[in-house]
């Protein structure tokens, strides 16, 4: 954070030579700055975890041996990456809703479905990266499991597991940071996170007499920060893990 | 201990075994060869049920397992397998692929396991690699840990699926010692293999495989020296040349 705040105040003052602490700005936007950051926190906090469980769900099914269960999930993944994200946002946001029954209907209802919705197409992806990890692991890992005297359940949670979300971990960081970024979508029908209360402030701070433009760069570099902040968090959360769990003599070859 | 009764398998349209009997006595080792394709890995592999056989029937010390009513774990409690290709888990370090089986499947406590998972590493002459992780070993090497593993969960009976046929040349001595000095203690084994040398020295008893049957069967010196069947001694001339 320290960090961020530093860079922000020397990007802005020393080199565009912008007032960026104005406390004239400040009074009125930090407010906004603050509770757009906890929307974002909120969101995300809702659409990661349920995009990870449904992703891992869905992954692991698609490597069953089970044809009825694997063909209808390879229709969802399909669907939900050719189709995109603010598409699915403006339906489930404004749609969304009238098909719930009316007392269901709260004022934020269908911005909460479009977060779902969000999270469905993330699990879309991430179900893509969990099944690619359990291809990596080789079959003999399982028959040697198996051999051992290993149930299906003990062979695929000490043997098969562990490896597989190891190798999903480097492309898991990718997309958390997508899903970080995402949530801004949600500013096109109404969502107050911090990309769209910024947006609606910026547009009145516009209209009102005697504010000044650049405080629009003021705004929207640290609008970006708070988003790098975030993703760069989760990123090196999960290079942590990597390394944490890395295996000796597995390194990649180095040409 | 182990007696196969005219087990067949298809993939498909493939017929692999095609009515294949076998019997192994406590204590023998029983080598089976054969070209490739000719399903030697199938019915090791039907024998501790990784593959179930359409017909036929497979019996443990005289109980039958290929039956619903038989969990597959239960028979490969009793019988370890060691794979052409090692199979090593990856992801853990000689000791902890070696003390997996007894603390995840048989409920050993880590501490004993562990010295019981040593004293096995220091048998296939591995006792300083405890804490290399497969990667890190070559081939031979791995083979032992996997050796070691198999032995770890206390087997009465061992399946070897050409245990050599992917090691380096240099490699393949250490590997087949450990598995006759194993022969030497009394364990129980089928072994696949090309190697005539182990063949003759260790077994009592080889079977020629071809196309799903079993074509001979004799001991060492009746299969290398005076095959009878042709295919036999069309095999058994291009192995030893």
């Amino acid at each position: 954070m320290a960090v961020g705040a530093t860079v922000f105040i020397v990007l802005l003052e020393l080199i565009l030579k912008f007032n960026a602490l104005d406390p004239v700005l400040w009074k009125q936007y930090l407010p906004v700055f603050l509770s757009g950051i906890l929307t974002t926190l909120r969101f995300t906090g809702i659409i990661l975890p349920l995009s990870i469980a449904v992703g891992f769900a869905v992954g692991w099914a698609r490597i069953s041996r089970f044809r009825s269960i694997t063909w209808p999930l390879s229709v969802y993944v399909d669907f939900f990456r050719g189709v995109p994200p603010i598409v699915m946002v403006i339906f489930a946001g404004v749609l969304g809703p009238s098909l719930l029954p009316a007392r269901f209907r709260t004022s934020d209802l269908g911005i909460n479905i479009a977060a779902f919705v969000l999270a469905l197409h993330s699990a879309a992806y991430q179900s893509e990266i969990f099944r690619a990890g359990f291809m990596s692991v080789p079959r003999g890992q399982l028959e040697a499991a198996q051999s051992l005297a290993m149930t299906r359940g003990k062979a695929m949670r000490f043997v098969v597991l562990p490896q597989a979300l190891r190798l999903s971990v480097p492309p898991l960081a990718n997309e958390f940071a997508v899903v970080i970024k995402d949530t801004s979508l949600l500013a096109i029908i109404g969502g107050f996170e911090l990309f769209g209360s910024s947006n609606i402030f910026t547009q009145q701070v516009l209209l009102s007499a005697g504010n000044q433009l650049e405080w629009l760069f003021v705004v929207w570099t640290a609008v970006a920060l708070v988003y790098f902040i975030m993703t760069f968090s989760v990123t090196e959360l999960l290079n942590a893990i990597d390394r944490r769990y890395h295996v000796k003599g597995l390194e990649a070859v180095s040409v | 201990m182990i007696r196969v009764e005219d087990i067949e398998k298809h993939f498909g349209a493939l017929h692999v075994l095609k009515g294949v009997s076998l019997e192994v006595q406590k204590g023998e080792v029983l080598v089976i060869i054969g070209p490739s394709g000719s399903g030697k890995s199938t019915l090791l592999r039907c024998i501790n049920l990784l593959i179930e056989p359409d017909s036929g029937r497979v019996f443990l010390n005289g109980t039958q397992v290929n039956r619903r009513d038989v969990r597959p774990e239960w028979v490969r409690e009793q019988v370890g397998m060691v794979f052409q290709s090692f199979n090593l888990f990856t992801h853990l370090n000689a000791l902890e692929n070696v003390t997996l089986g007894p603390i995840r499947v048989l409920g050993t406590d880590p501490k004993p396991a562990e010295a019981a998972g040593r004293e096995l590493l220091a048998r296939v002459g591995l006792a300083d690699k405890w804490n290399a992780y497969p990667a890190q070993l070559s081939g031979g090497q791995q083979q032992r840990v996997a050796i070691a593993r198999a032995l770890a969960m206390n087997p009465k009976a061992m399946l070897f699926d050409e245990p050599t046929s992917a090691l380096d040349p240099e490699y393949i001595r250490e590997v087949l010692d450990v598995m006759a000095a194993l022969a030497e203690e009394g364990m129980t084994m089928i072994v696949v293999t090309h190697e005539m040398g182990f063949a003759s020295s260790v077994a009592k008893r080889i079977l020629f495989m071809d196309a799903g049957r079993i074509i001979e069967e004799g001991s060492p010196e009746e299969i290398f020296q005076h095959p009878k069947q042709d295919r036999t001694r069309a095999f058994v001339g291009k192995i030893l040349r």
